[in-house]
């Protein structure tokens, strides 16, 4: 699913127009992003964290060819589902 | 870095002052939006947003856990997780703190070509080194050889065919004795071993007879004046020439055969004591083993031919029964594997058995980097097979985790059954030769 059909679901779903939807989508998403950007945590009930995360830096070899780099810090965004999810999607059954 | 956690309450509030909304609204548009990524992931889709990431399950496989208190084995459930995966345009802002800084490439890529610049440089001169001791060595052995090959070897090889042929000479013409005794030496001299001594003896006691027998002929010539003396005499006499040759170079000869039988029956017997044993040894079993099948080979044609001649009715039976004999373990095997469940019984066989690589698929040269995991899975579909990999080429390979650049590993091919990645047991047999082998 991507960003319009989900635009569009949601539409449905409120009974509002796709506009309004995308508009409100869009604040939500930027402001989920500054929230991130100044590195906080964010929780959304039932659903899960959004957190940022400092990967320190490493050294990494490449196996054929024996480079050693050297990775530098970065931070990751990293999400959490919440046990509630969790639960959820213990229900489904697994097919592979 | 301080964390605050800000609740789904604070986004609420934060998106309806923007947007300017009110705050249920706002609400509602959040609870909606969850719940319709939440429907789509558990309908199985992912789902993406703009600008923010993309949500997609991801199946967690159940995995083997010890209990920390008990130390039982616990066994965790699969379960699915929520996997997010962070825009780009997300990924960039929030790593901006450190975005300025790049991926550096050690000094060890620096110090590698350094060190292949000084191996170069050090090639010829290692090269030289070596080639100098070399030729070093050459020069010490050679001055050290020479004066005894000036002495002792080189006239040793000549003086040998010399002696002999002067033997040859003599013998021929002495007398039939001579040339009696003259084989049985000249085997002596080959057998070698520890009759040097008594060679030696007789050599002795050839040398003083036929010192005498020149004494009692010269004498005999001076008294006589012409060739008119004995029998034995007369012989002699009939080449006086070359019988004062052989007088002169007798003494010579015989030292040079003295000197070339010590030397002959040391090697020999050296020779003798150091190798031959193993060699008989191995050829004797050679050779019994041979016999043996020969014999055997012998009695079946032997056996066959009877039965052909006793008349096709009974001999034709009979090499049905020995070859049935012969194959009946297949048979029944077969039999087993297809009367009852059959690709268990014939896996497992596959499995008990040692495997035996005659057939290769390709072959390939380890580079730096290369795996036998990632051979087998290009060749086999699955990494787990390497094992047959590891098997088939063992000889080569000391230690699987590191194998030497440049062994050229052979692909063997395997049944298709044995290298089925959907078959538990097939995964299993392999995991279980794995710990085998790592270990």
């Amino acid at each position: 699913m991507n960003h319009k059909e989900l635009i569009a679901n949601m539409a449905a779903k409120m009974n509002a127009p796709k506009s309004v939807v995308a508009d409100l989508l869009d604040i939500t998403v930027s402001t989920c992003t500054e929230l991130l950007v100044e590195e906080k945590t964010i929780g959304f009930q039932s659903f899960g964290n959004f957190e940022v995360r400092k990967k320190e830096e490493r050294l990494s070899v490449h196996p054929s060819t024996q480079i050693r780099t050297l990775i530098p810090p970065k931070l990751v965004v990293n999400f959490k589902q919440s046990n509630i999810l969790k639960e959820k999607l213990k229900d489904l059954p697994h097919h592979d | 870095m301080i964390k605050d956690k800000i609740s789904s309450q604070e986004i609420i509030d934060l998106v309806s002052s923007k947007a300017v909304v009110s705050k249920r609204a706002a609400e509602e548009f959040l609870k909606v939006m969850i719940s319709t990524i939440e429907d789509a992931l558990i309908a199985g889709e992912s789902v993406k947003i703009k600008n923010l990431g993309t949500f997609k399950l991801q199946w967690n496989e159940p995995r083997k856990s010890v209990n920390i208190q008990t130390g039982a084995e616990i066994i965790l459930d699969g379960y699915y997780k929520v996997s997010f995966t962070p825009d780009v345009i997300l990924k960039d802002l929030v790593n901006e703190p450190f975005a300025h800084l790049e991926p550096i490439v050690l000094e060890q890529e620096n110090i590698e070509p350094i060190q292949e610049d000084t191996d170069v440089a050090l090639d010829p001169l290692r090269i030289f080194t070596e080639q100098a001791s070399e030729i070093k060595d050459l020069i010490s052995e050679i001055q050290s050889l020479s004066p005894k090959s000036k002495s002792v070897v080189k006239p040793i090889a000549k003086p040998i065919v010399r002696t002999i042929v002067d033997e040859q000479k003599v013998e021929i013409k002495i007398e039939a004795e001579r040339i009696e005794i003259k084989p049985e030496e000249v085997a002596k001299i080959e057998e070698i071993e520890e009759l040097a001594a008594p060679v030696l003896e007789y050599i002795a006691e050839k040398k003083t007879e036929s010192v005498i027998v020149h004494q009692e002929q010269m004498i005999l010539r001076d008294k006589d004046g012409s060739y008119t003396a004995s029998d034995e005499a007369a012989e002699f006499g009939s080449s006086p020439f070359l019988d004062d040759y052989k007088y002169k170079k007798k003494p010579k000869v015989w030292i040079w055969i003295l000197l070339a039988i010590i030397l002959l029956s040391g090697a020999g017997s050296g020779l003798c004591l150091l190798y031959p044993p193993a060699m008989d040894f191995t050829q004797s079993t050679l050779n019994n083993c041979i016999t043996g099948m020969v014999k055997i080979t012998g009695n079946i044609s032997n056996s066959g031919m009877f039965k052909t001649v006793n008349g096709w009715f009974v001999s034709t039976p009979q090499k049905s029964e020995m070859t049935q004999s012969i194959v009946i373990p297949k048979d029944t095997t077969d039999d087993d594997s297809i009367s009852s469940i059959k690709p268990i019984d014939s896996l497992q066989v596959m499995f008990d058995n040692p495997r035996v690589y005659t057939k290769f698929i390709a072959s390939e040269r380890i580079r730096g980097g290369s795996r036998l995991t990632l051979m087998s899975k290009r060749y086999y579909g699955s990494k787990d097979f390497w094992v047959y990999i590891y098997e088939a080429n063992k000889v080569k390979i000391l230690n699987p985790d590191n194998i030497a650049k440049g062994t050229l590993i052979r692909i063997p091919k395997l049944d298709p059954r044995l290298i089925d990645a959907a078959n538990p047991r097939c995964v299993k047999k392999a995991l279980e030769l794995h710990d085998l082998y790592v270990k």
